[in-house]
C-alpha cells in the first residue's frame, strides 16, 4: 500500500525521458564507482527496533517506562514482556519476549481501517493512529496478528505503540529503549546502513514474529524463543506463556 | 479461554439482523421480479411482507453497531460519522456505504408497497416498484455477503479468514430472510382457511417459501461441511482454530446442537415432511399453524447461533506460534 503511494505517476513520454536519464546516470555511476547519497533526495527513514533477548532479564522497565511516558490507561499495555517457560525439571528454561507494535512494512491494521485514521508514515515508517479520526470500531485490533492494539477506554479510540513519536521526532530514543537497564533494545533507522541497528542486524542472526503472516515486521529479535503454548518445540513439551497483560493468552 | 472479546453481542446481533433484513429484501424483490409483482401477482403477498420486514432489522443492526464503537462509549456520540468522510478498500468502509444505500433503497422499496403512498400515488408506486426491486437484489445480496467479508479479511483471525465464510453468511441470510417472511405470514395472515382461489394461492406461496427455505438450508449444510472439512484437513492456524467447534472444543456443543441440529437439520426435516407430498404427489401444502410458526423461529435461532459462534470462535483463537 505504501509502495503504491510512493510510486510516482509515470506517463509514456516521461518514462522514456527518465529511462534515458537513468541510462546516463548509470553510465556515470559505473565510471566513478563510489557514489554517496548526495544525488538522492531527502532519504526516507525506516525506523525499527532490535531486541537482544540474550541481554533481557525481564525487569519490565520498558513496560513501566512506556506506561508512564504515554499515559497508558490502567489494565492496558502498549509494550509488555512475556515469559516463556518450557521443559521439565531439571531441563528447563525461562526466556523473555518483550513485545510492542512491529510497525510492519505491510500493516494489516492499516488496510482494514474504514476511516483512514491509521496509516504508515512515509517519512519514517511509523504506524500511527489519529485520535481525532478514529471511531473505535476495533477492526484493526482484530487485524493485527500481534495483538499490539487495544481499545483505549479513556479516549474511545484504538491505541498502540508509536515508537514514542513525540520523543523520536525530537531526536530522543523511545522510552522503552532508554529505560532498558541491560541495553537489550536498539532503536534506529534501518535505511541507514551505518546506524547501530543496521550493523547489529547485519552481524547477527535475527528473527521476526509470525513472519508467515507476511506483514514484514520492523521489530527484530536476537535469540528469541519462538515457542508457543500451542506450538511446543517438541510434542508434549511443557510450555507456559505468561503475557503479563490483561490479554492473558496469546492469540 | 482467558481472552478478551472486543466484539460482543451488539456485533453478533448486527450480523444476524443485517442478514435477516438483507435476506428478506433479496427474497422479496426476487419474488417480485420473478412474476409476483403487479396488483394481481400470485405471490405479491410474499413480496409485500419481505419489503416491509427488511428495513427495520438492518436499521436496528446498524444502530447496535454504533453502540459498540469505542468513540460512542467514550461520549463522542456523532464521531461515527467519520465513516462517511472517506471511502477506501477496507471492507468496513465499503460495507458502511453499502448498508447506507441498502437502508435507503429498502425504505423506498417498502414505501412503494403502501396502499396509497402520499406523494407517489398508487400508479407511481407500481412504476417505481420494479426498478427498486432490481436494485434491491444486488444490494441485499451485497450486504449479506459483506458481513462475511468483514470477518474474513484478516489473516490474524484464522477462524474467520476463509473465503467460504461469506457464502455461509449469504446462505444463512437468505434462509433467515425467508424464515422471517414465513413467520410474519403465519402470525399475521388469518386467511389460511379461505376457500377457493385465495386459499389455494395462500397455500402455494407458503409452499414456495418453505421449499425455497429448504433449498437454502441444504446449500448452507454443504457450505458448513466444506468450511469445516477444509479447515480440518489443513495444519497450523486454521486447523487449530476450527478445533474450537469440533469435538472437545469450547464451542462444540453450541455449534453442533445449537446450530447444526436445531438450526439446520431440524427445520430441514420438518420442512421436507410437508414439502415432499406436495412435490411428489401434488397434494395440498397445508402444514398446521403451529409448525408454520415454529419452523421459522428455529431457523432464526440457528441464524443467530451461527453468528454468535463465528464471532466468538474467531476471537478466542489466533495464529499458532509466535
Amino acid at each position: 500500500m505504501t509502495e503504491n503511494s510512493q510510486r510516482p505517476v509515470v506517463n509514456r513520454r516521461k518514462f522514456l525521458e527518465t529511462s534515458a536519464a537513468t541510462g546516463v546516470a548509470a553510465a556515470a555511476t559505473l565510471a566513478s564507482a563510489p557514489v554517496g547519497a548526495a544525488a538522492t533526495p531527502t532519504p526516507r527513514k525506516r525506523y525499527g527496533m532490535l531486541i537482544d533477548i540474550r541481554r533481557c532479564y525481564g525487569v519490565h522497565a520498558c513496560s513501566v517506562a512506556c506506561k508512564a511516558e504515554n499515559g497508558v490507561p490502567l489494565g492496558q499495555t502498549r509494550s509488555w514482556v512475556e515469559y516463556i517457560e518450557k521443559g521439565t525439571y531439571p531441563n528447563v528454561t525461562r526466556s523473555f519476549l518483550p513485545r510492542l507494535c512491529n510497525h510492519c512494512e505491510k500493516p494489516n491494521c492499516v488496510s482494514v481501517c474504514p476511516t483512514g485514521a491509521t496509516w504508515k508514515r512515509k517519512e519514517d515508517g511509523i504506524v500511527v493512529v489519529d485520535d481525532d479520526i478514529c471511531i473505535g470500531c476495533k477492526y484493526c485490533v482484530h487485524a493485527c496478528p500481534y495483538d499490539a492494539r487495544y481499545p483505549n477506554p479513556v479516549t474511545g479510540t484504538v491505541d498502540k505503540c508509536d515508537f514514542c513519536i513525540h520523543r523520536v521526532s525530537q531526536g530522543l530514543e523511545p522510552a522503552c529503549v532508554e529505560a532498558c537497564p541491560s541495553r537489550a533494545r536498539i532503536f534506529g533507522d534501518l535505511n541507514d546502513p551505518e546506524s547501530e541497528i543496521s550493523k547489529a542486524i547485519a552481524q547477527n542472526p535475527v528473527t521476526v514474529l509470525r513472519p508467515e503472516k507476511g506483514t514484514q515486521p520492523n521489530v527484530f529479535y536476537i535469540a528469541a524463543d519462538h515457542t508457543d503454548e500451542r506450538a511446543p518445540t517438541v510434542p508434549n513439551q511443557y510450555v507456559r506463556v505468561d503475557t503479563h497483560r490483561r490479554q492473558l493468552e496469546r492469540r | 479461554m482467558n481472552v478478551e472479546l472486543f466484539w460482543g453481542l451488539p456485533v453478533v446481533l448486527y450480523l444476524f439482523l443485517a442478514g435477516v433484513g438483507a435476506g428478506a429484501l433479496t427474497v422479496s424483490s426476487s419474488v417480485l421480479l420473478r412474476g409476483g409483482g403487479g396488483p394481481s401477482g400470485t405471490h405479491v403477498d410474499i413480496a409485500r411482507y419481505g419489503a416491509f420486514l427488511a428495513p427495520l432489522p438492518i436499521i436496528i443492526g446498524c444502530g447496535l453497531l454504533v453502540f459498540e464503537l469505542g468513540s460512542f462509549q467514550a461520549g463522542n456520540w456523532l464521531k461515527w460519522l467519520n465513516l462517511y468522510k472517506v471511502i477506501n478498500l477496507s471492507p468496513m468502509s465499503i460495507g458502511t456505504w453499502l448498508l447506507t444505500f441498502c437502508i435507503f433503497v429498502s425504505l423506498a422499496y417498502a414505501y412503494t408497497f403502501l396502499a396509497n403512498p402520499p406523494g407517489l400515488g398508487k400508479d407511481g408506486a407500481l412504476r417505481l416498484r420494479r426498478p427498486l426491486a432490481w436494485v434491491s437484489v444486488p444490494l441485499g445480496a451485497g450486504v449479506a455477503v459483506y458481513t462475511g467479508v468483514l470477518l474474513g479479511a484478516m489473516p490474524s483471525r484464522p477462524f474467520w479468514n476463509s473465503p467460504i465464510l461469506a457464502l455461509l453468511f449469504l446462505m444463512s441470510a437468505l434462509s433467515t430472510g425467508v424464515a422471517v417472511i414465513l413467520l410474519a405470514r403465519a402470525l399475521l395472515h388469518p386467511a389460511k382457511d379461505e376457500p377457493g382461489d385465495d386459499g389455494r394461492a395462500f397455500h402455494e406461496s407458503g409452499y414456495l417459501l418453505t421449499a425455497t427455505d429448504t433449498v437454502f438450508i441444504g446449500i448452507e449444510m454443504i457450505v458448513v461441511f466444506l468450511f469445516i472439512m477444509f479447515a480440518y484437513l489443513t495444519v497450523g492456524d486454521v486447523r487449530y482454530a476450527i478445533s474450537v467447534i469440533l469435538a472437545g472444543g469450547d464451542l462444540a456443543t453450541l455449534f453442533w446442537l445449537g446450530f447444526v441440529v436445531i438450526g439446520l437439520v431440524l427445520p430441514a426435516v420438518v420442512e421436507l415432511k410437508y414439502i415432499i407430498p406436495r412435490l411428489l404427489h401434488h397434494e395440498e401444502f397445508s402444514p398446521p399453524r403451529g409448525i408454520e410458526i415454529l419452523v421459522p423461529i428455529v431457523v432464526l435461532v440457528g441464524g443467530f447461533m451461527l453468528r454468535y459462534i463465528v464471532v466468538v470462535a474467531g476471537q478466542i483463537t489466533g495464529p499458532v506460534g509466535i
